[in-house]
């Protein structure tokens, strides 16, 4: 064995294996990145088609709708997995690969779907729900509906060898799961120990959950599959729209459990103040591993054979979902900072932004989960609002702040660039905007998932279509600099 | 007085016991004996003879076998041949698809054998999911589908088995996640 365990705590790898490690982490970062432009200018296009600034037929906007939906979940999954493995590899030995190995299944996963829906012209979004695959009337043909399905599938089972690869490093070094998660700590069976690796708690809640959820997809998946060539199979509906949003809900929710390692290993060293592991930290890690696979009804309140129990508890438990987040992350974030003397960069700001877009953009969330207010609220643009609140100025900002820590900021010697503040500004007026215009476009009951807007709806769209030229401005800037700077930085001690 | 026998005695032994014809007719009298005990134990005598094969075979299997990827795509050929309704169906009907099935079973369990400590950890977890998602897989199927898979079973006994499979899944599920999540090991391997 080329690396070996050292009484630190923290695995040492060989200056190859590091060399290799740092390059694929950034080839995440830059492929991450990349796909998420992308998908900003098809969503820039969609609310320009929207504000009838330009025309697009019906069938290309649904096409845009279907990729700018996977590809940004896709794009999430791939850079938050970059930022889990590049902390995770310090405290585990992990396998560089499997890593890569999951890289290149994930491209080709992604190639297949841009296949399916620019060529074979799917166009029933990412949720892919029973049975509208197999019932396009004409639109797209069962081929590219199976290709786009199995290149979902293709993309779960890198992933799920990743996880596997996450596993065995974990129980290798802790022994069980409950101990890595922190809860022989928690129930006092073990001392607590203030220096037991966050990435390692964050790392394990979000195998947990991940696992379970890529599995409830792959099954999914799977009976799509069997039904678009054998219609006679046909599975619950219901079944397989609580497989669905399971596998969804769970897989989007966990990219940001996954990116937030970014803070909690960066800020301690832009604040020169240590984040101690204590029991409150603990516990809400250990609750968000059941609160994030049990809300996932809260996408089913209008479902009415649902049973009320499940509801209700998808009720309380979107509401108690921010508790976790917003005591322990924001206000530990809000702590460190606090007369820190912190020097403001790109990346600082970048990840103090992302406490307030992560802590923020869960309220429409719980304002959503309550039955009452989604009656009203469900199929309107109020949902994509919180969604875009909560990737745009929560998540992105956790994966761009931590592309420039590796870009050259982790050295402290680099300042930013005019550049850099004018995309930073950019991008957080264009994201902003954005979240609100959406937000604003729910409460005047617009609805979701329409290609053409009425002749009242229209402003709105104009409006968000300025703030995502922002958006795509800012996320420009940044981009470039990932894909010429990055490249050619050194790891940052 | 304990009277020692070699292992490999035992092996043959329980292999002829299977072969017999009262055995072998009791077993195929069940779908689910069929498939939870005779076609296992058969796979478990070859594994168990896989290990006490003389070590220069295994260091010129080894060569034909390295990763243990050879044996286990052997494994699995034989795995999902046996699994399908119209093979069993045969195996019961000729002689000569139940010889295969007394010949082809061991093979399966030696090249696991010989080939599973060779295999990288991550594709040892590939194939133990993929082992158990075909547990839960075929109970689903066996439970929910309303026609007879094989000629020579009834619904009744295709049911029972669905529901024995689901049952060993979750038990299965239940011992990994023990093992997982709290490091407890309920069968020490």
């Amino acid at each position: 064995m080329s690396s070996t365990a050292v009484a630190s705590g923290k695995v040492e790898y060989t200056d190859s294996e590091n060399r290799n490690a740092l390059f694929a982490v950034k080839a995440h970062l830059i492929a991450g990145l990349s796909v998420f432009l992308l998908m900003m200018l098809g969503g820039l296009t969609m609310r320009a088609a929207q504000g009838t600034w330009i025309e697009i037929g019906v069938d290309l906007f649904y096409q845009i709708m279907t990729v700018h939906g996977v590809g940004v979940v896709g794009a999430a999954m791939i850079a938050s997995t970059g930022v889990q493995w590049h902390f995770l590899r310090k405290y585990v030995r992990l396998s560089n690969a499997i890593f890569w190995t999951n890289f290149f299944i994930f491209l080709t996963g992604v190639v297949m779907i841009l296949g399916s829906i620019f060529l074979g012209g799917y166009g029933g979004a990412w949720t892919f729900l029973y049975p509208l695959p197999a019932i396009s009337m004409g639109a797209w043909s069962t081929g590219a509906a199976a290709v786009f399905q199995l290149g979902l599938l293709i993309i779960g089972v890198g992933f799920l060898i990743l996880y596997l690869d996450f596993g065995r490093a974990i129980l290798a070094r802790y022994g069980s799961l409950a101990r890595s998660l922190g809860l022989t700590m928690l129930f006092g069976k073990e001392p607590v120990d203030p220096a037991h690796p966050k990435a390692v708690v964050a790392s394990t809640m979000v195998l947990i959950v991940n696992f379970l959820g890529i599995a409830a997809g792959a099954v999914v998946l799977v009976m799509g599959l069997i039904n678009l060539y054998n219609p006679e199979f046909q599975p619950d509906a219901m079944l397989m729209k609580n497989l669905i949003y399971f596998f969804g809900h769970v897989v989007i929710n966990a990219t940001i459990y996954a990116s937030v390692i970014a803070v909690y290993e960066l800020l301690p060293r832009y604040t020169g103040r240590p984040w101690k592991t204590n029991k409150v930290f603990l516990a809400a890690w250990f609750a968000i591993v059941f609160m994030v696979m049990g809300v996932y009804p809260h996408h089913l309140l209008m479902d009415f054979p649902m049973p009320a129990w499940a509801m209700i508890t998808a009720q309380v438990l979107s509401f108690g979902s921010g508790i976790p987040v917003l005591v322990v992350t924001g206000y530990g974030a809000l702590m460190l900072v606090y007369r820190s003397g912190i020097k403001w960069s790109t990346t600082t700001k970048l990840l103090f932004l992302s406490m307030f877009g992560w802590a923020a953009g869960v309220i429409p969330a719980i304002l959503d989960a309550m039955v009452t207010i989604n009656r009203v609220f469900h199929n309107t643009l109020w949902v994509p609002g919180h969604f875009h609140f909560y990737l745009l100025l929560g998540l992105l900002p956790m994966i761009i702040g931590f592309t420039y820590h590796l870009a050259g900021e982790g050295d402290r010697s680099e300042q930013p660039k005019a550049t850099d503040s004018l995309g930073f500004y950019a991008y957080l007026i264009g994201a902003f905007m954005t979240s609100m215009v959406f937000l604003a476009s729910g409460a005047n009951s617009i609805p979701r998932r329409w290609a053409v807007h009425m002749e009242e709806w229209v402003t709105f769209a104009q409006v968000g279509t300025i703030a995502a030229a922002l958006v795509v401005l800012g996320t420009l800037l940044f981009t470039l600099r990932a894909i010429f700077i990055l490249p050619g930085a050194a790891n940052p001690r | 007085m304990i009277i020692k026998v070699k292992q490999e005695w035992l092996l043959l032994t329980a292999f002829v016991v299977l072969a017999l014809p009262p055995m072998q007719q009791f077993l195929e009298q069940s779908m689910v004996t069929h498939m939870l005990v005779q076609i296992p134990v058969l796979a478990i005598i070859g594994w168990m003879l896989g290990k006490k094969l003389p070590e220069n075979w295994k260091s010129k299997i080894t060569l034909w076998n390295r990763w243990g990827i050879t044996g286990m795509v052997l494994a699995v050929i034989i795995m999902t041949y046996w699994m399908l309704p119209r093979a069993l169906d045969a195996a019961i009907s000729e002689w000569h698809f139940e010889l295969v099935k007394f010949v082809t079973v061991p093979i399966m369990g030696i090249a696991l054998s010989l080939s599973w400590p060779l295999l990288h950890p991550i594709a040892q977890g590939v194939l133990k999911l993929e082992f158990w998602a075909t547990f839960m897989r075929l109970g689903w199927l066996y439970l929910d589908l309303p026609d007879r898979l094989c000629a020579n079973y009834l619904l009744g006994d295709q049911r029972i088995l669905g529901q024995l499979l689901l049952l060993g899944g979750s038990a299965w599920a239940v011992a990994w996640t023990l093992r997982v999540m709290f490091g407890t090991r309920i069968v020490k391997t």
